[in-house]
């Protein structure tokens, strides 16, 4: 069975980006969340396999829901989606506890390396 | 529609709204330089215009918003001060990615010329890190051979550590000397080291690693990593979990010494090189916790289609209610049918509405680059940003309601000196406000400024021919006013390239009309204008009164009309061969409907009828009495257009098909009036 994705970004066009990789590589999309908190909520009703989550993002950004998620869902698989720059937050990040990282722009290989992986685990 | 017109779709419309955000933020930004809050938002906008840029290859595009990105990050990082200059730089910076935005849209590729922009940029940037760096001085050397040569060297322990490393071997089987080589691409190699340095430590005991976690941080490193590991895991599987992560090329493990076996309990795991940092922010957490609702995005010819449909849909319940059967299931299933297709024309209507902020929100912005160029000083209020309109409205309406702001700002506001010798405060102001009254939706500007000259404007419409003098002396104040609306009007004595030629004003004028709308002037000298655009809330459906004129039916839009009579021969009265009536103590000029519309009616036939229908219209200020043969009915009408050969028949607004399946024609009754 395809795995269960959500995605995290405030982008639309983020979204649609990654969206098209991941379904491309035989995932299967369940959610979208453009913020920290809606990504919360979602993850609680979804419980998907994977998130993948944006950094900087209005209302709560991904670190915080990263942990917000965590606490709560200690199995949950997160992947942190960057741009060059964010080094701090990611680090930030893993260490909340997300499993890995791609950075943008995306590609398509890479992106699909990095979530086999943390499936692989 | 292919994949990449569909990321392209999307890419304009989410930079367009991210521009729009950095508009908005920088300008506030400019008064509030200290405010974190904002410049987040700033920086996050122009992080997602540049991964957009970036994922679709503009690379221009994404160069300059990474170098504005860097300017915003010194800013946040408190290494780099807002002063006028910087908004000026961040302003220009939008205004750049706005024309290669619409380059990308007009030919596909990035056009616009940036290189001195970014030299700019670039520059402001080097004096910044001139400045850090006089502060804080930073060796970097490239270190990719030191480790190749000083391997041994490198992962030496001090006495400390060994002593450490001893105790810890009591518990643990192997010390491992590891080399981990990243793959050349690989990205955020600061990142990727810190992840291979928590995954030693899941697996063992760190002993030291070069680069150091600090090193790490800094990205202060090659391509390879050298850790000591004291596992009990075999050197296979230990090569496995780090080759296993993303970006990790090869590994090389030696086993260095087998240690003595020694069963002792796990100990907590190692935190020590841990990197002891600042907890982050939790202040946008608390700002606000609004719920969003999903959103959809839809294409707005869907919509259109929709209305379209809906329209179809209540014609033909119009028609079928026109059977009239007196029968308990039909009235049934007509009052069912007329609930249903009512909401569903309010739930589309409602789709349609977008708050007028989208186009308001651009005017501050213009404000400020005007005022600055002009030497005035204005404040822009913006009152009532949520008020919606249907959205092919508001479409239409930001250049009359640019014409009029830039008209306000050129001509009517003075300049500072001026205004304080007149007695007002230096600073002009001017009102932008929307509101809904009724069905209709009110936009007001209103400026303090020096208000029409109505002498001067006067004077010059005689010289530029648009009136004769004997006309001028005929004409109301207000109708005077109303000269600026005359195409190729200007007052201005010197014409500049702000408010150009007074091209902008008859634009206002027919624009607001094209929408079945109004604007009047209001003006008083040396205190200011206002211009009052009225619009209906949607022009697609609506109410109207149905009337008969020479046996033909009409429609009559319901928000032009303030009321109906009828009037008996005798109330009729002549003032200068026009005919009028009296009405609340008022005098209302009669007008024909049949011979406004030049049907072949002898004239003063209505006046054998005992009473005579006559439907008062609102026009502007203005009120008419327009008389018909017979008042009929009021009801929904879906306005059709009578296409493109028809349009500019007078008086006439399109077209509705009533009940029987006829059409009636809609009275275009402000031009009557």
């Amino acid at each position: 069975m395809a795995k269960k994705v959500l995605v995290v970004d405030d982008a639309a066009f983020m979204r649609m980006m990654i969206k098209n990789i991941l379904v491309d590589g035989g995932f299967e999309i369940v959610g979208e969340a453009e913020n920290g908190l809606d990504a919360i909520e979602l993850y609680a009703e979804l419980k998907p396999d994977l998130i993948t989550m944006d950094i900087t993002m209005p209302e709560m950004d991904g670190i915080e829901a990263v942990q917000a998620i965590l606490k709560d869902y200690p199995d949950a698989r997160i992947i942190m989606c960057s741009a060059m720059g964010q080094q701090a937050m990611v680090i930030d990040a893993i260490q909340a506890g997300a499993k890995d990282f791609v950075v943008k722009p995306f590609k398509p290989d890479r992106v699909l390396a990095a979530i086999n992986k943390i499936f692989e685990e | 529609m292919d994949s990449n017109s569909q990321y392209l779709q999307m890419f304009f419309d989410e930079s367009a709204e991210y521009l729009q955000l950095l508009n908005e933020n920088v300008l506030l930004l400019e008064d509030n330089p200290e405010d974190e809050e904002i410049i987040n938002a700033v920086f996050r906008a122009a992080h997602s215009v540049k991964g957009m840029s970036a994922t679709m290859g503009f690379d221009c595009l994404t160069d300059l918003t990474h170098k504005i990105e860097n300017i915003l990050a010194k800013v946040r990082n408190k290494e780099m001060v807002i002063d006028e200059e910087i908004i000026d730089i961040l302003f220009a910076g939008l205004d750049y990615i706005k024309a290669l935005v619409d380059d990308i849209k007009n030919s596909g590729e990035e056009v616009t010329d940036v290189t001195d922009y970014v030299k700019t940029l670039n520059q402001v940037l080097e004096e910044s890190n001139a400045n850090i760096k006089n502060t804080e001085k930073k060796e970097i050397i490239s270190v990719e051979d030191k480790f190749k040569a000083e391997f041994e060297k490198l992962l030496i322990l001090s006495e400390e550590e060994e002593k450490e490393l001893v105790s810890r071997l009591e518990k643990h089987e192997y010390i491992y000397n590891i080399e981990i080589i990243l793959k050349e691409d690989c990205l955020l190699k600061n990142v990727r080291g810190y992840m291979i340095l928590k995954k030693a430590q899941e697996v063992g005991f760190l002993a030291k690693s070069s680069p150091t976690q600090k090193e790490i941080e800094d990205e202060d490193f090659g391509s390879s990593m050298y850790i000591k590991l004291i596992s009990t895991m075999d050197d296979k599987s230990l090569k496995n979990e780090f080759a296993n992560i993303v970006d990790v090329a090869d590994v090389n493990i030696i086993t260095e010494r087998k240690a003595e076996k020694h069963i002792r309990k796990e100990s907590n795991k190692s935190t020590k090189t841990a990197k002891d940092k600042k907890k982050r922010s939790n202040k946008n957490k608390n700002l606000s916790n609004i719920q969003v609702s999903p959103t959809v995005r839809v294409d707005i010819n869907k919509l259109d289609n929709l209305m379209n449909m809906v329209g179809e849909l209540l014609i033909n319940k119009t028609r079928l209610e026109g059977l009239n059967i007196k029968t308990e299931i039909y009235q049934d299933i007509i009052q069912q049918l007329d609930r249903v297709t009512n909401d569903l024309h309010h739930i589309v209507m409602q789709i349609r509405m977008v708050p007028i902020g989208g186009i308001f929100n651009r005017f501050p912005r213009m404000v400020r680059d005007m005022s600055k160029e002009l030497e005035k000083e204005i404040d822009l209020i913006i009152e009532g940003a949520e008020t919606e309109l249907d959205r092919s409205i508001i479409d239409e309406l930001a250049d009359p309601l640019m014409h009029i702001l830039r008209n306000s700002i050129d001509h009517g506001i003075e300049n500072p000196e001026k205004r304080e010798n007149k007695g007002k405060p230096a600073t002009g102001n001017i009102l932008l406000k929307a509101y809904q009254k009724g069905s209709e939706i009110i936009i007001e500007v209103e400026d303090d400024g020096k208000g029409l000259d109505v002498e001067r404007i006067t004077e010059k419409a005689i010289n530029k021919e648009i009136i004769t003098e004997e006309e001028a002396e005929d004409m109301e104040q207000r109708e005077k006013m109303n000269l600026i609306f005359h195409p190729g009007f200007s007052t201005s004595d010197v014409v500049t390239d702000i408010s150009g030629r007074g091209v902008g004003m008859d634009v206002v004028k027919r624009v607001v009309e094209s929408l079945d709308g109004q604007v009047f002037i209001e003006s008083e000298k040396d205190v200011g204008t206002r211009f009052t655009i009225s619009l209906p809330l949607t022009l697609a459906i609506t109410q109207a009164l149905m009337v008969k004129i020479n046996n033909e039916v009409y429609a009559i839009p319901l928000g032009t009309i303030s009321e109906t009579h009828l009037i008996s021969p005798e109330e009729i009265l002549q003032i200068r061969g026009q005919d009028v009536m009296i009405l609340r103590d008022h005098t209302i000029p009669l007008i024909e409907g049949a011979r406004k519309l030049n049907l072949d009616v002898e004239y003063g036939k209505f006046k054998e009828l005992e009473e005579i229908p006559v439907v008062i219209i609102n026009s502007g200020e203005r009120q008419i009495g327009l008389i018909v043969d017979g008042l009929l009915n009021q009801q929904e009408i879906v306005i059709k257009s009578l296409g493109n050969y028809l349009v500019n028949i007078k008086n006439i607004s399109g077209a509705t098909i009533i009940g029987d399946g006829d059409v009636a024609l809609i009275l275009d009754v402000r031009n009557i009036a």
